[in-house]
């Protein structure tokens, strides 16, 4: 039995589906006297870069404690489930249980505070200020039904 | 003689005494990653190359899964 981290995004419009999906992975899991430790649904969130044309995707966090064939099991579901976008495994060294930094700052976002240590080093000064968010990329719109010029 | 008052680059991972820098804290990373979306290098933020190894480790995890962008023009 070993730790492992795994994240998994879910295509927008399967989102319904996550926790069926969830309870699938949970009886595989614990079917194989495996735990999961940390179990956290980041719900459907902004892609930094487009996936499939897509710009929002549902991430799940999973800490399991599992034996080697559960995982691939587990992996080998991710690959051929077209529902699945991206997965990544990774292991760890112990059952981690705390919130993780994504939950977290969901919490507060609303007060954005700025904190003094994040002004950067000399060339990246105009980076001080919070990332504003990307809003998607709107649809390119072929100009041939707008006026022209003339 | 420098005209310019510089200070000193210290690591703030050695600072607060980091185990491990985690792919999922995005306030962190960004810090470390340039307006263009590259991982700053450390000769400049001045972080040990411990920490240097595990923050490009945990930036390229972040653009994996699209918490953090490959570059500026996606």
């Amino acid at each position: 039995m070993r730790h492992y981290e795994i994240v998994f995004l879910v295509h927008p419009d399967q989102s319904e589906q996550v926790p069926a999906m969830i309870e699938r992975y949970k009886t595989l899991i614990e079917g194989d006297k495996g735990r999961i430790h940390r179990l956290e649904d980041w719900g459907r969130r902004q892609l930094s870069y487009p996936i499939n044309n897509l710009a929002k995707a549902h991430y799940v966090l999973m800490n399991v404690e599992c034996s080697a064939s559960v995982l691939k099991e587990l992996e080998t579901g991710f690959r051929f489930n077209d529902a699945v976008l991206r997965h990544l495994i990774v292991s760890r060294e112990e059952a981690v249980t705390e919130q993780s930094f994504i939950l977290k700052n969901k919490d507060d976002k609303g007060e954005r505070r700025r904190r003094d240590d994040d002004e950067g080093f000399g060339f990246v000064s105009s980076d001080d200020e919070p990332r504003r968010e990307r809003s998607p990329r709107p649809p390119r719109v072929v100009a041939d039904t707008e006026p022209s010029g003339s | 003689m420098s005209k310019f008052f510089r200070r000193k680059k210290f690591c703030r991972f050695t600072a607060e005494g980091v185990v491990e820098i985690d792919y999922k804290d995005l306030n962190t990373l960004r810090q470390y990653i340039s307006e263009t979306g590259k991982v700053v290098p450390s000769r400049i933020t001045g972080t040990k190359a411990r920490y240097q190894r595990q923050l490009s480790k945990a930036i390229q995890r972040a653009r994996f899964l699209a918490l953090l962008p490959f570059c500026d023009n996606h």
